[in-house]
């Protein structure tokens, strides 16, 4: 590789460069008389990307959606979609979502929802690559007000992808669906996103942030918390967690030494047993061995997302925290 | 505004089988109930020189027509509560677009029960008028149709569910009584007769006739269809903007 002359890969990256991004927030605010909903959000999203929008109820995330996709006007700020206005992208087709509140009419069946989406589109998928992409086949002719919790999930999904989307944005999804439901409509998304197509998706659910994201935003109290790749934000939460068992007698002395251990965030004891949480735990651990021989039942634990879900999200009313976890983070707009 | 999606939502209001039977039943009942009572005896109705069968029969037949269109109303307000239309909203399907294909859906389904009561009555009581007079008649009416499109859009932007029923049934009962749809005028008093000249269900009625007539003056009520039509059309645009504005 490394061609100092314009490789095809080069001509690539420059073509990345200058495309527009898929979705590009700046100082995005929006206020319902005294209560501000969304508090100044920048934010840039990349074409290909796979983003998870993360936070608790009432943080924003149904709000920020409406005012991506231009439903809501904005406050303050704007919100660009391929370098356009988001009326302009949804009119070529660009776009498609699964919105909470958005739901089907019950007196038709699901072949006939998607047929009349299609219709209002320019250039829509047939009715027919709509329904099978998104698992519906064998539920196309029954009535939307039949259809179980997963299965209505799917009918939106299909709707959202008729027109063909390069952008999907979805609205807590997989609301209401079992374990299976919830693995299969994964499984159709991924399959639809293969092609290199940009989704945003809300969720409660961390694990299907950690799985299915390759990156994470999340939002706090209308704004944004931290924003990094799943390891990034799980990282927020201070390293991993070194715990062992110990014989010797606690002492003042022991616990500066154990501050001293490479990037120690915190240590504790309980009983015999002590905690050392660390930056660089591979480090941290050799040093610990090394100079205590009598350490056993030793434990490593990642942070898991939920830890750093809470830390994060509970951190507004903690501002050191907050400032402390973006700039671990970095900025990636 | 694609012709495909208007097509595909007209039909999909035909189709709907509630509202058939709602705004089609009690007209062709009261056709058939006034008309083996006025009956094929081919009575000549003095003020309007029709046979009373031929009256009778464009009578219901916008009575028919108003109620199709009328009933898209509750089309509109199942669909704002479901959240339809804020999945349409992710269309290429403007607001404006949205509207206009609801009044297109509402003269689609008027003009299948015009047509639909003229052929019954036909059928039924040999009503007989020459092709050309049918012909015009039934234009006559649904052109009379074309404000109570624009109401129903009215209804639709403005009622919650709870209210549309209620707010139906006033409208409709209103301008069928008031119209003469129900009870022909001229046994009405004549106060009602006055009143009826600016309600646009009594034009609605007056259109068909002249058009079973094949003659008449179209001047005065084209004035008061229109007149109705652009009030209507200017409220609906007020509504939308306003409601655009607020989001």
């Amino acid at each position: 590789m490394g061609g100092v002359n314009t490789t095809p890969a080069t001509v690539a990256r420059a073509a990345q460069r200058s495309r527009p991004a898929a979705i590009r927030l700046t100082g995005l605010s929006k206020t319902f008389g005294p209560l501000t909903a969304v508090d100044g959000i920048d934010l840039s999203i990349q074409p290909g990307e796979v983003v998870a929008l993360l936070g608790p109820n009432g943080a924003g995330k149904s709000t920020t959606i409406d005012l991506v996709l231009g439903l809501a006007t904005p406050t303050a700020g704007e919100a660009e979609l391929f370098g356009g206005t988001p009326r302009a992208a949804i009119e070529t087709g660009r776009v498609g979502a699964m919105l909470q509140g958005g739901a089907l009419l019950p007196t038709m069946t699901v072949a006939q929802s998607v047929a009349l989406i299609a219709a209002a589109h320019r250039h829509p998928l047939s009715v027919q690559e709509a329904l099978e992409r998104a698992k519906c086949t064998e539920i196309a002719k029954q009535k939307v007000s039949k259809l179980s919790g997963g299965q209505m999930q799917r009918a939106r999904f299909a709707v959202a992808i008729v027109s063909n989307p390069d952008l999907l944005i979805l609205d807590e999804p997989t609301a209401a669906m079992d374990v299976e439901a919830r693995r299969t409509f994964w499984q159709s998304m991924q399959e639809f996103t293969d092609a290199g197509r940009t989704v945003v998706f809300a969720t409660h659910y961390l694990d299907e942030a950690d799985a299915y994201a390759d990156r994470i935003v999340m939002m706090s109290a209308g704004r944004v918390v931290a924003d990094g790749t799943p390891g990034e934000v799980k990282a927020v939460v201070s390293g991993r967690r070194i715990r062992a068992s110990f014989d010797f007698a606690w002492s003042a002395e022991i616990e500066a030494e154990l501050y001293e251990l490479p990037g120690v965030r915190s240590v504790d004891h309980r009983g015999d047993v002590l905690t050392v949480v660390s930056d660089d735990s591979d480090a941290a651990l050799r040093t610990l061995l090394s100079r205590y021989d009598h350490l056993h039942d030793i434990e490593v634990t990642a942070h898991s997302m939920d830890d750093a879900f809470l830390a994060l999200t509970q951190a507004r009313s903690d501002e050191p925290y907050r400032q402390n976890s973006t700039a671990l983070i970095g900025d990636r707009s | 505004m694609s012709i495909a999606y208007l097509g595909l939502e007209s039909l999909r209001q035909l189709k709907n089988v509630r509202n058939t039977v709602f705004t089609f039943v009690v007209p062709l009942v009261m056709l058939l109930l006034f008309g083996s009572i006025y009956g094929a005896s081919g009575q000549v109705d003095p003020s309007t020189g029709l046979p009373w069968i031929v009256v009778t029969t464009v009578q219901m037949a916008g009575y028919g027509g108003m109620m199709a269109a009328l009933g898209q109303a509750f089309t509109i307000v199942t669909e704002r509560s479901v959240g339809w239309n804020r999945q349409l909203r992710l269309t290429p399907l403007s607001g404006m677009g949205y509207l206009i294909s609801k009044v297109v859906a509402a003269l689609a389904v008027a003009l299948v029960s015009i047509v639909a009561l003229i052929v019954i009555s036909v059928i039924v009581f040999h009503a007989s008028l020459s092709p050309a007079g049918w012909a015009m008649a039934a234009l006559g009416l649904w052109l009379g149709v074309i404000p109570f499109a624009f109401i129903a859009v009215l209804i639709g932007q403005f009622a919650k569910p709870q209210f549309a029923q209620p707010l139906f049934m006033v409208i409709f009962l209103g301008m069928a009584i008031l119209g003469g749809l129900w009870v022909p005028l001229s046994v009405m008093p004549s106060w009602m007769t006055n009143i009826a000249q600016v309600v646009p269900s009594y034009w609605l009625n007056r259109l068909g006739q002249m058009g079973a007539h094949l003659s008449g003056d179209v001047m005065e009520p084209a004035l008061v269809l229109l007149a109705w039509t652009v009030v209507l059309g200017a409220f609906i645009v007020w509504r939308y903007r306003r409601d655009a504005a607020r989001q």
